[in-house]
Order: C-alpha cells, then sequence, then structure tokens
C-alpha cells in the first residue's frame, strides 16, 4: 500500500497501468498456481481410482485385440444390484484378464432406452422378456446369443417392525393400507408384474400391465418409483407402507420384509433374458459371461443367496 | 490480492489432496486392520467370562453369537459351532451332463447341514460322520434344541427380512439319513453334482401313488419339477465344527469403526466432481467472457437474441438440457450418430459430464461478466485507445483488472454450479462410478441403493464445500470494498494535496455521469 501511495504521486493513467501490470502479473501467478493444482489433481487421482473402472481409456477405445485385457460393460436389470457384482467377482476370478466397467443397475426399461439413445455395453441382461424384446426389436442385441437366465417371484414388502397385514392381494384396496410404492410400468417390469397382479382384481384395466390406467380406488395411494430399488427404499425409508418388489430384492435392502407372496398365476413368469450386444468388441467374452452366470456352482450360490432360481 | 487467491487454491487444493489421500491410503489397511485380533478379544472376554461364571454346568444354550458376514455362529454351553453357513433362497432345475438332479438347492459343501424348510417340517440333515467326530446325538432334546437355536440366529441375520426360521411353526424332524421322504416328495442330501460342489435336492416321490414320471427324464419345463421349486421356503446349510475352533469377528467399535467406515468409501465421485468441474471451469471462463464482451460490441437486437440463447440455460430444468444434449449427441439422431461415426462419443462418457456442467455454469459466468463490463465506465477504454493501446491490451490491462472483483465471483459462482450439477449430467454422462459418478450423484445412487450412510456423508462433503465458496465470496467482495474504498480514501488525499493538477486530471471522469446519462436517455 505505502508503495502505491507513492505511485499516487504520478498521473492517474500511469498510475492504472502500473497497477494493472501488478495486476496481470498477479493473475499470471494465480493461474500457474491454478494450473499446478490442476496437473496435481490428474496426477493424484489416477491412483485413487481402483483397478474396477479406470477412467478414459477402458471407457472410449476398445482394447486391441492382441491385448488380452478385457473390460467388460454391462447394464443389468436394477434387482440385481448386489448379486451381480459377486458374481462378476466370481468371472474375475476365473479370468483375471476380464474385469467389469462400473454395470449400470436401472430399470430395465431405461437400460433399453440408453441403448437406443447410444450407450453402447456389452451385454444387457433385464427383468422381464418385454423390455429385452423391445432391444431386440430395435436392433440394438445379438438375437443368437438372447438366453433365458434366472427367475424372480413378485413380492408385498413392508417395513420390518410394521404391522400391516397383508392375507390376499384384495387387502391393497382396504381402508388399512394408505401408501403404495410400485415401479413405473413403462421403464420398471416390476411395476408391470405388479399391474398384472392388479388387474385380477380390477385394479388396473390393461392385462399386460403396461398401457392401462389404475382404478380411482387405488390411484390416490400409489407412488411411482423410478426403479424397482427406489420403490423398495420407498418402503424402507417409511414414505410408503407396502411397495411391490422382487423377493429378491427383500435380501437388498435390510430394512424391508415380505409380508405377502403374489401367486404366480397373478402375473407373468418373472424370467430375466440376458443378450450380447450387436456389434460389441468383446462379444464372445460377454457370451461366456452370461453362461457363466447360469452354470457356475459358484455362481449359482451367489444368485441362490439372493433369491434368484437359475433357469 | 490475486496470487494469494491462487495461493489459496492451492494450499486447499493440496489440503484436500492431502486428507483423501490419507483416507485412501487408509482404504487398504482398513480390511487387515478389522481382523486384527485385539479387538475382538478385548471386546468379546468380558461376556464370555461373565456368562462362563454365572452358568457353568447348565444345558441352557446361552447368548449366541453371529459373525457380521452371517456365516458363523457360536453360543455359550454349546460346545459346536456353525460355520460356512448359507442360506439358498432359490435352488435350480438346471441338469448337468444331461442329467437331472430334481429341485437342487446349493448347500456349504460335503458333510454339510442342511435344513429343508419345508411347509410341513422343517428337516434336518446332519452327516453320521459329523455326528461322530463331534460326539453329538441329535436323538438328545438339548442337542437339538442348541442346534435350533445357533441356526434361528445366524439365520435371522441372514435372512434380511425374509420369512425367518424364527417365523416358521413347522416342527423340526432331524435325521441322519440322506434320503428323506415327505409329502411324496425325495429329499437327498450331500448330491455331488458337479465335482466339488453339493447340492440338496427335491425330487417327486416315484413310489408314491400320485408321482408322473421319474425325475431322471424330466426337465426345466416339466410342471412337476417347475412346482418343486415351491416345496420348500429354503434351505440352510452349513458346517458343524467344535465350538473352540470359531472365533467371531465383533464389529468394530468407536475409532475403529469410523476408521473402517471411512476407509470403506469410495472418494472417487470427489475426484470426478473436482475434474469435471475444473476442467469445464476453464471453458466457461473463457468462452463466458469471450461471449459477454462479444454480446456488448454487437447491434442492440442481436444482443436480445444472443444474450437469451446463452442465459437460457440457467431457467431451464437441467433435465431439458440434458435432454437436448442428449438428442444432439445420441445415437438417435442422424447429427449424433454422423458424430458418433466421427469418433466423437460424448454420449455416457466423462467429456458428456464436462459438457452438461459447461451447458449450467456458463450463464452464471456469462451474466456477471457482462454486468462487470457493462458497468465500467466506457471512458477509459477510449481514453486508453487515445493513448495508442491496443485492444488486446485495454481489455488486459484494463477492462479485465477493473472488473475482476465481478468476474472472480462469477467465476466462484459458476465452479459452484458446475460441482452441484445432477440432472444433465445425470442424463448426458449417465452414472459410472469413477468415470462420471459426481457427488450429486453419488449422493442420489447411494441413497436409493440403500447406503444411506455413505449418502450422508457425500451430503456433508457437499454442504461442507458450498459453505466455503460463500464464505470465501464474501470474505473476498469484502477486501475488495476495503481496497477500494482504502482507493477512494488515496482518491480524496490526492485532490487534496495538488489540486490544479488533479482536477484536470479528474475532469473526464467527472464529467462522465453527466456524458453518459443522456445517452442512456436515448437508449
Amino acid at each position: 500500500m505505502k508503495k502505491n501511495k507513492r505511485l499516487l504521486q504520478d498521473s492517474r493513467t500511469a498510475r492504472t497501468v502500473r497497477k494493472s501490470r501488478l495486476w496481470a502479473s498477479r493473475a499470471m501467478v494465480a493461474a500457474l498456481a491454478l494450473m499446478l493444482a490442476l496437473f496435481g489433481l490428474f496426477g493424484c487421482a489416477q491412483p485413487a481410482q481402483d483397478g474396477g473402472a479406470d477412467g478414459q481409456a477402458g471407457e472410449q477405445d476398445t482394447p486391441a485385440p492382441s491385448a488380452p485385457v478385457v473390460e467388460l460393460q454391462a447394464f443389468a436389470a436394477n434387482s440385481l444390484e448386489k448379486a451381480l457384482p459377486e458374481v462378476q467377482a466370481l468371472y474375475t476370478k476365473a479370468n483375471p484378464n476380464v474385469t467389469f466397467a462400473d454395470t449400470q443397475f436401472k430399470g430395465s426399461g431405461d437400460l433399453v432406452a440408453e441403448i437406443e439413445g447410444g450407450a453402447a455395453p456389452d451385454l444387457l441382461i433385464t427383468a422381464s422378456k418385454g423390455s429385452m424384446d423391445n432391444a431386440v426389436e430395435n436392433g440394438s442385441m445379438d438375437e443368437g446369443s438372447r438366453r433365458d437366465m434366472f427367475a424372480n417371484d413378485l413380492v408385498i414388502a413392508r417395513a420390518i417392525g410394521s404391522d400391516t397385514k397383508i392375507n390376499a392381494l384384495t387387502d391393497v384396496l382396504g381402508e388399512g393400507i394408505t401408501s403404495i410404492a410400485i415401479g413405473d410400468a413403462d421403464a420398471v417390469p416390476a411395476g408391470q408384474y405388479a399391474n398384472q397382479a392388479l388387474f385380477t382384481i380390477g385394479a388396473y384395466s390393461d392385462e399386460s400391465g403396461k398401457e392401462g390406467s389404475y382404478d380411482a380406488a387405488i390411484e390416490p395411494k400409489l407412488s411411482i418409483a423410478a426403479s424397482v430399488g427406489n420403490a423398495a427404499k420407498y418402503v424402507e425409508s417409511g414414505d410408503c407402507q407396502i411397495g411391490f418388489v422382487y423377493s429378491s430384492d427383500i435380501f437388498r435392502f435390510p430394512g424391508i420384509e415380505t409380508v405377502f407372496v403374489l401367486p404366480a398365476d397373478t402375473h407373468k413368469p418373472i424370467v430375466y433374458p440376458g443378450a450380447v450386444l450387436k456389434g460389441s468388441a468383446n462379444a464372445e467374452v460377454a457370451a461366456d459371461f452370461l453362461a457363466f452366470c447360469q452354470n457356475d456352482p459358484e455362481a449359482q450360490r451367489v444368485w441362490a443367496q439372493y433369491g434368484f432360481e437359475v433357469l | 490480492m490475486v496470487w494469494r487467491l491462487g495461493a489459496l487454491v492451492l494450499l486447499t487444493s493440496a489440503l484436500v489432496l492431502g486428507a483423501s489421500s490419507v483416507a485412501y491410503a487408509a482404504n487398504e489397511p482398513a480390511e487387515p486392520a478389522n481382523l486384527l485380533p485385539p479387538a475382538e478379544i478385548s471386546t468379546e472376554s468380558p461376556v464370555a467370562n461373565s456368562a462362563a461364571t454365572q452358568t457353568t454346568e447348565t444345558t441352557e444354550p446361552g447368548t449366541i453369537e453371529v459373525s457380521r458376514n452371517g456365516t458363523e455362529a457360536r453360543g455359550d454351553n454349546i460346545s459346536f459351532a456353525v460355520t460356512d453357513f448359507l442360506r439358498s433362497n432359490k435352488g435350480t432345475n438346471k441338469t448337468y451332463n444331461n442329467h437331472s438332479f430334481g429341485y437342487r438347492y446349493p448347500v456349504a459343501g460335503p458333510n454339510a447341514f442342511a435344513l429343508v424348510a419345508a411347509e410341513s417340517a422343517l428337516v434336518v440333515y446332519v452327516p453320521a460322520a459329523t455326528t461322530q467326530t463331534l460326539g453329538l446325538n441329535f436323538d438328545e432334546p438339548a442337542t437339538q434344541e442348541a442346534f435350533k437355536k445357533l441356526i434361528e440366529e445366524i439365520d435371522e441375520r441372514v435372512a434380511n427380512g425374509n420369512l425367518p426360521l424364527k417365523t416358521l411353526t413347522a416342527p423340526f424332524i432331524f435325521t441322519s439319513e440322506p434320503s428323506f421322504t415327505l409329502d411324496d416328495c425325495v429329499y437327498q442330501f450331500g448330491v455331488e453334482v458337479e465335482p466339488g460342489y453339493y447340492y440338496v435336492s427335491i425330487s417327486a416321490d416315484s413310489n408314491a401313488s400320485g408321482a408322473v414320471s421319474g425325475s431322471s427324464n424330466a426337465n426345466t419345463n416339466d410342471p412337476d419339477n417347475a412346482s418343486l421349486s415351491t416345496v420348500a421356503h429354503y434351505v440352510n446349510s452349513g458346517m458343524l465344527v467344535p465350538a473352540s475352533d470359531v472365533v467371531i469377528d465383533s464389529p468394530p467399535q468407536g475409532v475403529a469403526a469410523v476408521w473402517e467406515f471411512f476407509g470403506g468409501i469410495d472418494y472417487r465421485p470427489f475426484w470426478v466432481s473436482l475434474r469435471t468441474s475444473l476442467v469445464a471451469m476453464i471453458f466457461v471462463f473463457v468462452l463466458g467472457l469471450a461471449a459477454a464482451l462479444y454480446s456488448l460490441r454487437i447491434n442492440e437486437r442481436l444482443r436480445a437474441v444472443l444474450d437469451s440463447i446463452f442465459t437460457i440455460p440457467m431457467v431451464l430444468p437441467p433435465t431439458v438440457c440434458g435432454f437436448l444434449l442428449l438428442v444432439a449427441f445420441g445415437n438417435s439422431t442422424g447429427f449424433g450418430r454422423w458424430l458418433i461415426d466421427h469418433g466423437v462419443v460424448l454420449v455416457f462418457t466423462w467429456p458428456g459430464a464436462v459438457i452438461a456442467a459447461f451447458v449450467v455454469a456458463f450463464p452464471l459466468m456469462y451474466r456477471t461478466a457482462r454486468g462487470a463490463f457493462e458497468s465500467l465506465d466506457p471512458n477509459l477504454g477510449d481514453a486508453a485507445r487515445t493513448l495508442g493501446w491496443s485492444g488486446s491490451r485495454v481489455f488486459f490491462k484494463l477492462t479485465l483488472p477493473l472488473a475482476w472483483p465481478s468476474i472472480a465471483a462469477g467465476t466462484v459462482l459458476s465452479f459452484a454450479r458446475a460441482l452441484g450439477e445432477f440432472g444433465a449430467t445425470l442424463f448426458v454422462a449417465g452414472n459410472f462410478a469413477g468415470i462420471t459418478q459426481t457427488m450429486p450423484l453419488a449422493i442420489y445412487f447411494q441413497w436409493m441403493g440403500g447406503h444411506t450412510e455413505v449418502a450422508t456423508f457425500w451430503v456433508v462433503v457437499v454442504i461442507l464445500i458450498s459453505f466455503l465458496f460463500i464464505l470465501f465470496i464474501n470474505w473476498y467482495a469484502a477486501r475488495v470494498q476495503r481496497y477500494r474504498q482504502a482507493g477512494a480514501d488515496i482518491d480524496q488525499d490526492e485532490v487534496c494535496s495538488c489540486e490544479p493538477h488533479s482536477s484536470e486530471a479528474r475532469s473526464p471522469e467527472a464529467r462522465s455521469p453527466e456524458a453518459r446519462s443522456p445517452k442512456a436517455g436515448v437508449r
């Protein structure tokens, strides 16, 4: 400041010029510092990423054919979120050259839409035949690689410790039930299965569970969830009294329990088809992984634990 | 002042870097750390001691300890313990080498005990080899009771609310025969399907009156086989070993628990957020300033249009921006496909996240920079030009320094906005851990995935960062205010000390407000 004061004896313009020179040099120092910090970030960010998904390189370029290292990108139904990573770990253990990029677990309909929108995973596992059919129809999947992988059950869940009772499906229409979490039928197969079940008691207008509308008796109670996991979460957090989820979701979310298992004849069989994407650079490995999921005895244990019936 | 700003940035980033690399390094030793025996012994032994002193000769089973992963259980006064516990909630009809095994549930291994939770009974198979080795007799009610207690506790841990054993009312049946018939179904225990892998298989009883074809030619589509899957709710299995062989790991307490929690967190969202925002900010800063300058130099009507275009991402929901970006760069449009064919893959990649952050942060930078430039006295620039300054020199040495406080605030604000970006990022870049999963995405997906505590951690981190940002802006604004105030005071001194000179120098600036106001009036 004192130095500035002396400068002030000069004319205003000169002062501004000197001041701005000072500013400029300081700005340069600041920019340099920022750049240094930036490089530091990039340098240190690298080791922070563990082997599973390594940044850009693996994501954008497919590995050269000579390189034995393969990174598979899987898209899988939301309900597989806990079980599939364990099976992937088993596969990596058996085939150390194959790793998995961060697998996307979303509503099957969302995954199909993302693939249509430009996402290019190596394999897709959906929670309904219908969503896989859509993916096949829009030309994304290699149809020959398609296989039915797992079966699951639809249940009504409540929060642990809740005293809600459901003895028959029609009970959900009763006054005792005030809020119901249900998957969005457009994107969430669990929602479609639930709607099919609701159709049998006249609470939904369409047998396929997808195109219809809800009866006025149940509609105000419904909370539409973007994935079956979200529906489970609504129940777990107490936002909804009950929710339509898979029996396998009960093992995924520690805070919910089964209150009613929907009879198998109330909805279409819950089957998870898997397939390799058309044009996948790792098609063979991806197909091998799909087969491994079903055939490996260690993998079968994982599925058994999480409540998936291997087909 | 600016270099101090730079130093501050450097210092904070170094601090954060240091802190989180330490935390990350903790990730590795965290695993062995929680296996260290001292903590277990210290927490466990008092319980064991007190229990032992209370009941020495009672056969009544006491407290049951279950390991955290739900695979081991032991109890006070029970001579055996359970290891490798496995609850098979579903089985499979799959054939192996074209041979059907009925509906089979994986079990823990050879000589594993198995509990089939059927509707009418809970059938428990304990291999004769195991009972002999352990010297147990499962005909004794005490042994049965002890076994039940152990299994019920461990099952409750693993069942997670899905039909716990405790809630089943069917009677227990103990057997050591590898084959057991109940309700027209044959339960076969210890079936080795693949070498080294054992199952409990449930098949239709071919001797029973109602039984259709034998199980050997059945396949997955066989309705009989399909109904076999509903015979049992689930199958529990595990190994029985002497209690002395099992040490239960107790959950870490206090500091160890905190250490484990922070060691177990994936810190990549922080780095992804920082990297994405910083790279986006470089573009936002340069292009925002350029756009602001440019918009001041063009004619009114064009400016109005451009201004709306530059500002609209600020008022649009981020999902709309995301949707438009997805349409522009995605596979579903001709343009997007053309880009993808030419190697520009932006959707669901990190550059996509940068673009999303850029689009939402740009308007903030542009607006503040434009406001700052507009508030400058245009005569200053004109005066500099009459002194022969080039356009770029005027910008870098006059305009930019004078507008700097506002621009700095705009930079920090738009950086914060980029850091908080959620909707457009989710749309365009998806949620790929370590690549495009930023902190806001991590909060949402961790919460939805059932990891509320991790989500809470990120919420706290984001609140802290935002708080620091606002604190910094306020501090910086106050500082600039003081600085300018000081400058104004000096101007006053100057006016007093050398009046004739300064009044001459002041005249253009003093005149400027009047000079500008009629112009503004015309506008």
